[in-house]
């Protein structure tokens, strides 16, 4: 019955919107041939899952709320304020610091702050300033207090754990609440970017569904139109020219798998796959198009000059920690000179990191010593931070059965550092195209929440296990069943071995956004290296782990 | 069957039977499949093997750019090459030089010796990438590409080389990147892509062979890439011999013919 109604509602679309979503399938084979559009950017030019994504968009309900003002630090959709050429807010161990290279600009009428779709969000609802263009839980939980659930960000779609729950109730939104998850909807079977089906190289079965939604006759992956609900933190809408750059390591195929690189559909060009968890996206306009169906509910057609205004404030936004509450500025003219958004805007873009000229994250030569007029406890927190850099340049450890780090030429297991992986220069992302797999969403390293006769609180996350089919090679660190909370890239490629790789995050800003990890599952960076730890059983002392987590936090 | 197919086909016959008579004249150690090892060093770990009470130093960690990429743990390695006579031990192991490396692809999870520092071990050398960062490019740089062709541009061929048992990875865009660039040049109007499966006669004299349907597999995953690299205006033609020929790595190959 529920798969009837759900086929009929997906069927029932007026005649716009289905002209609109044939506009679009047209044009995705556009994006396929990788031929320069007329309408660079226009909804059409998007890969092949988008129009799947936005049947569903359509029929999930939405409801425009227009929340109260909420303090400064919150910047809500349309408020129409102006954003000056360099911000600064709060966070629990300083301040986060935001340049705006492009100089101050009114919001009112621009297309990242305006709620454009049905739901009543903006991009800015997710990319919020004081969160160092991302967004926090602290911010969330704020938010869901402050307006009792309305806010657009607890929207229907992807703001609860499935539109299908009764919305209002913290309970749908436990996973926003509690990791700071949104849901993200991918058709299976894959789709390649001309839109035509990939066939997966396993089968995916359902095992545990907390949300419901995987199992949804309307939703899930048993419905009309089958879908896979996964549920991921925002990324950092910032420092973008880092995350996009076409520099080292970035060519027609992926230097890691080898297959061929997504191209950008304006020009053809390679791009290096590193902005979204799982670089089903290629460029900044084609996520904007998606984003815009998948999380504001925009039945329109975004214009090439609203693409042009989003993508061109995105690529002028640098954002970093600028004072740390222990080592006061992080900014000083005579500071590291890694630190602060506007050593960003002026670094060196898509460079691999090194240990003599270009360091993953330089600090030059500053605070060997201690100046006159800082105090003991501040010079001895930026000792602190420097003794965090030299570890995480230098403290090798064994890094072992790592899709995408171990497979490619390193051998496993490698003896290595933090830097080894995350080593573009100024942000701590990996140079080439990189998605990888860590174990941050797979068995067995996955956090999962004990089971016992005495566990008051179960598990947040779905289970789906996959199982290679025999005609490929097995998964050579986790074999033909695997077990994760997210597939990751496996979403988008089919492929067994892209099971549970993420495209790994910039550094900068963390003090501002917890938590971490694309599902996250580590609530503060303490956590993160604790996960570190466990995982590769590095052996930090607990002094190590104090440096690192002040190195961290001031980036 | 083109022209260009039948005289690789034949000369791919002949280089067997000569392969086949080199193997049998040394009779040596190699090739064997065993587990390797991983023995730790004060700077990178370098990777050795046991094959019936002898050890043998395989090469060490550097990174993606080096001729000599470590196996996994986990996993069986089969270890083609040959000793470097009179060469000294390195990390206890007679030296195989040069050694080609594949990974088998089952798990095999009692290959897990992994060594800690023994003091008898140092590296004889400076190693190219120590373990930390790197020191501003990579360990290895190859030789600068030659200038692309000029008109008229004439058939050309391109070789994929493989692991046994492997398909594209890491090491494949260093190959297809000239093969694009010279399809582009020449607006290519047919592409041959033809996929050959290898087999190795091991130092026991068992002979190991590739899976049956690999050099299909391999010729159509090679002409995927090139057309979702863009190269997608040629007409591609797909050939495979899955007859095992027994050899050394050459064996194991794709090779792509780009007709202007």
């Amino acid at each position: 019955m529920g798969g009837r109604q759900g086929w009929y509602w997906g069927r029932g679309m007026d005649k716009a919107v289905l002209a609109l979503s044939l506009a679009c399938l047209a044009a995705s084979a556009t994006y396929g041939a990788t031929k320069q559009s007329d309408s660079p950017g226009a909804q059409g030019v998007v890969a092949g899952h988008v129009p799947d994504q936005l049947e569903q968009a359509q029929q999930t309900p939405a409801t425009a709320t227009k929340p109260a003002d909420g303090p400064p630090r919150w910047w809500a959709p349309g408020e129409g304020r102006v954003f000056p050429e360099f911000l600064q807010y709060d966070n629990p161990t300083g301040a986060v610091g935001l340049y705006n290279q492009g100089g101050a600009f009114k919001t009112a009428g621009h297309p990242f702050f305006e709620p454009l779709g049905r739901n009543g969000r903006a991009c800015v609802s997710c990319h919020q300033p004081a969160d160092g263009m991302a967004l926090s839980l602290r911010s969330i939980q704020e938010r869901w207090k402050a307006t009792a659930g309305k806010d657009p960000i607890f929207a229907a779609i992807d703001g609860s754990n499935c539109p299908n729950l009764p919305q209002g109730d913290p309970a749908s939104h436990s996973l926003l609440l509690k990791r700071g998850l949104f849901r993200v909807f991918l058709p299976w079977p894959p789709k390649a970017a001309d839109g035509s089906r990939i066939k997966p190289e396993f089968d995916i079965e359902v095992i545990r569904d907390p949300s419901g939604c995987n199992l949804d006759p309307k939703y899930g992956l048993k419905s009309a139109n089958p879908m896979i609900s996964v549920y991921r933190r925002p990324r950092v809408v910032s420092n973008m020219q880092y995350v996009l750059h076409r520099n080292f390591g970035i060519g027609a195929f992926v230097g890691k798998t080898g297959e061929p690189a997504a191209r950008d559909p304006e020009n053809g060009q390679p791009v290096n796959m590193n902005m979204m968890a799982d670089a089903r996206q290629p460029t900044l306009k084609t996520q904007a198009v998606e984003a815009a169906i998948t999380h504001l509910q925009f039945d329109g057609v975004l214009s090439p000059e609203q693409l042009n205004r989003i993508q061109a404030f995105e690529n002028q936004m640098y954002s970093a920690q600028v004072r740390s509450n222990g080592a006061g500025s992080l900014v000083e003219p005579d500071g590291p000179t890694g630190f602060g958004p506007r050593n960003l805007a002026k670094g060196e873009k898509g460079v691999l990191g090194n240990n003599t000229t270009k360091w993953v994250i330089p600090v030059g030569d500053a605070w060997q010593k201690q100046k006159p007029g800082e105090s003991d406890a501040e010079f001895a927190m930026r000792q602190s931070i420097l003794r965090g850099q030299k570890i995480f340049h230098f403290r090798t450890f064994w890094i072992r059965n790592s899709m995408y780090l171990n497979n490619v030429g390193l051998g496993n297991p490698v003896k290595r550092t933090c830097s080894t992986c995350h080593g573009m220069h100024m942000t701590g992302m990996d140079a080439a195209n990189g998605w990888m797999d860590i174990g941050t969403t797979n068995a067995p390293w996955a956090k999962e929440a004990p089971r016992n006769p005495w566990q008051t609180e179960d598990e947040l996350m779905p289970l789906f296990k996959i199982t290679c089919h025999k005609d490929v090679e097995p998964h050579p660190y986790l074999g033909r069943v695997i077990y994760t909370q997210d597939p990751g890239r496996a979403l988008i490629s089919g492929k067994c071995n892209d099971v549970g790789a993420i495209v790994m995050q910039q550094f900068r800003g963390l003090a501002a956004r917890a938590p971490y990890f694309s599902n996250g599952s580590a609530a503060n960076v303490r956590e993160l290296i604790d996960f570190y730890d466990r995982r590769y059983n590095i052996q930090f002392s607990e002094q190590e782990k104090q440096d690192l987590e002040h190195f961290l936090e001031s980036l | 069957m083109s022209v260009v197919m039948k005289n690789t086909l034949a000369a791919l016959a002949c280089a067997a039977f000569a392969g086949n008579a080199a193997v049998a004249a040394e009779r040596g150690p190699l090739p064997f499949v065993t587990c390797p090892i991983v023995q730790d060093t004060p700077s990178v770990p370098c990777w050795i093997a046991n094959y019936r009470g002898e050890t043998y130093y395989l090469g060490i960690q550097s990174d993606v750019s080096a001729p000599f990429n470590p196996p996994s743990l986990g996993h069986k390695v089969l270890v083609e090459g040959s000793v470097k006579k009179g060469a000294p031990r390195i990390c206890g192991g007679l030296v195989v030089e040069p050694v080609t490396v594949s990974i088998m692809p089952e798990m095999s999870p009692e290959c897990e010796d992994m060594r800690q520092v023994d003091p008898r071990y140092v590296l004889p050398f400076e190693p190219p990438r120590p373990p930390g960062p790197s020191t501003g490019k990579l360990a290895f740089s190859y030789p600068a590409p030659p200038p692309p062709p000029k008109p008229p541009y004439k058939p050309m061929t391109f070789t994929v080389p493989y692991e046994f048992e492997g398909m594209v990875n890491f090491k494949t865009p260093r190959v297809l990147t000239p093969a694009l660039t010279y399809g582009r040049l020449a607006k290519a109007r047919r592409i041959e892509v033809a996929g050959y499966r290898g087999a190795t006669r091991l130092s026991d004299g068992t002979v190991m062979a590739e899976h049956e349907g690999i050099a299909h597999a391999r010729a159509e995953e090679i002409a995927s890439m090139l057309r979702g690299a863009g190269l997608d205006q040629a007409k591609y033609v797909i050939t495979a011999d899955e007859h095992p020929a027994v050899g050394g790595p050459d064996e194991r190959r794709t090779v792509i013919t780009v007709v202007p």
